[in-house]
């Protein structure tokens, strides 16, 4: 627990991410890694477990996982605070643009724009599950189960909530 | 396309009880893929939209930041009941999933120490990775052709996760440069 101040500065630094997460939530992981780390607030191990943990659950899983930083930072307040620092900017955005969308839906310079930004949230994407798959305390056992989960989901149409629990059970056996 | 509080395909008033039900379910089915069952229920079930117009607010929420699965739940709201129904199909979509899978999660956590559940979570946390990096991989195809795309989702991969700068240096940096690029190659190609 890091009290109140904390969680006012987690949920500020949110807002921030949140308002610019093109390409969803996965894209400023790493930035919210690196944010977290330097404070001192969550260890490596507990960010991978956060993330593990928001990935089984239905529903919004970076609001979760987010939720759950903010719960280590400051309680229940901490994570009530996170997910709406999390959700609510964009909701607030996604509500106005939607009212502006006839206006601008035929602009040129739309399509560019998305053009251009489309590669570099790809980029980001990448990036976030690449730091993700550094921060477990990770063997090459575990690099070779990421590698497969990788293969898994774009070669097949198997339910990615299989793959998650295949790799559990992986490592609940002590395989990684 | 209307934006009027009571428009609607089949004629008469969505409740605001439907729609909190509506995406209650979408984020309850929506393990991994979201966006399948949000199209199923919004087009397919209630016919709150139809094919073309659910693909014209995808694209407005992918224009967005922020996740575009919520984007659609405020989008979709908002054009069957204004502000109070954007309110109420969020609402749905968050409120119960997340106490819950706090609650769950939280207790996971709690014991989290436990050897089996620490291997557990190392082998979920190398497997989520895993799917985090094909979603990218597979969001990166339709680009493959484009040389200087390939590039730009490069350079913004190695700002990230290997120089670790600060996220906004990295789309501050990169973005009016990959912006100005896509435009000179459209002026080029119209």
């Amino acid at each position: 627990m890091n009290g109140p101040s904390a969680s006012f500065a987690l949920a500020a630094h949110l807002v921030l991410l949140s308002s610019i997460s093109f390409g969803g939530f996965p894209s400023v992981l790493p930035d919210v890694h690196n944010f977290v780390a330097a404070n001192g607030w969550v260890t490596d191990r507990e960010f991978a477990n956060f993330f593990a943990v928001s990935q089984v659950m239905p529903g919004p899983n970076m609001i979760l996982m987010m939720s759950f930083i903010g719960l280590k930072v400051g309680g229940i307040p901490g994570a009530i605070a996170s997910a709406l620092a999390t959700f609510g900017p964009p909701c607030l955005m996604y509500y106005t643009a939607y009212r502006l969308w006839d206006r601008f839906r035929n602009a040129p310079w739309q399509r560019i724009v998305r053009r251009g930004l489309a590669p570099l949230t790809i980029g980001l994407v990448i990036a976030g599950g690449y730091v993700m798959a550094r921060t477990g305390d990770a063997g090459w056992q575990s690099a070779m189960v990421t590698a497969a989960a990788v293969g898994l989901m774009l070669g097949t149409r198997i339910n990615p909530l299989w793959i998650l629990l295949t790799g559990g059970a992986l490592g609940g056996l002590g395989l990684l | 396309m209307t934006q009027t509080a009571a428009a609607n395909g089949s004629g008469g008033r969505v409740s605001l009880g439907a729609l909190f039900a509506g995406f209650l379910k979408v984020s309850l089915c929506g393990f991994g893929g979201g966006l399948v069952w949000a199209r199923r229920i919004v087009v397919e079930r209630q016919r709150w939209m139809d094919d073309q117009e659910f693909a014209e607010t995808l694209t407005l929420c992918q224009f967005m930041p922020g996740p575009n699965i919520v984007g659609i739940t405020v989008c979709v709201g908002s054009k069957l009941r204004g502000a109070i129904g954007a309110v109420t199909a969020v609402s749905g979509f968050i409120l119960i999933p997340w106490t819950v899978g706090l609650s769950l999660g939280g207790l996971y956590l709690y014991y989290a120490h436990l050897a089996v559940l620490q291997n557990i979570l190392g082998g979920l946390s190398a497997t989520a990775a895993g799917l985090l990096i094909a979603t990218g991989i597979r969001l990166l195809m339709p680009h493959r052709s484009r040389l200087t795309a390939l590039l730009f989702a490069t350079l913004a991969f190695v700002g990230m996760a290997l120089t670790k700068l600060p996220l906004l240096v990295v789309l501050l940096g990169l973005a009016p440069l990959s912006i100005a690029v896509a435009g000179i190659a459209s002026a080029r190609a119209p």
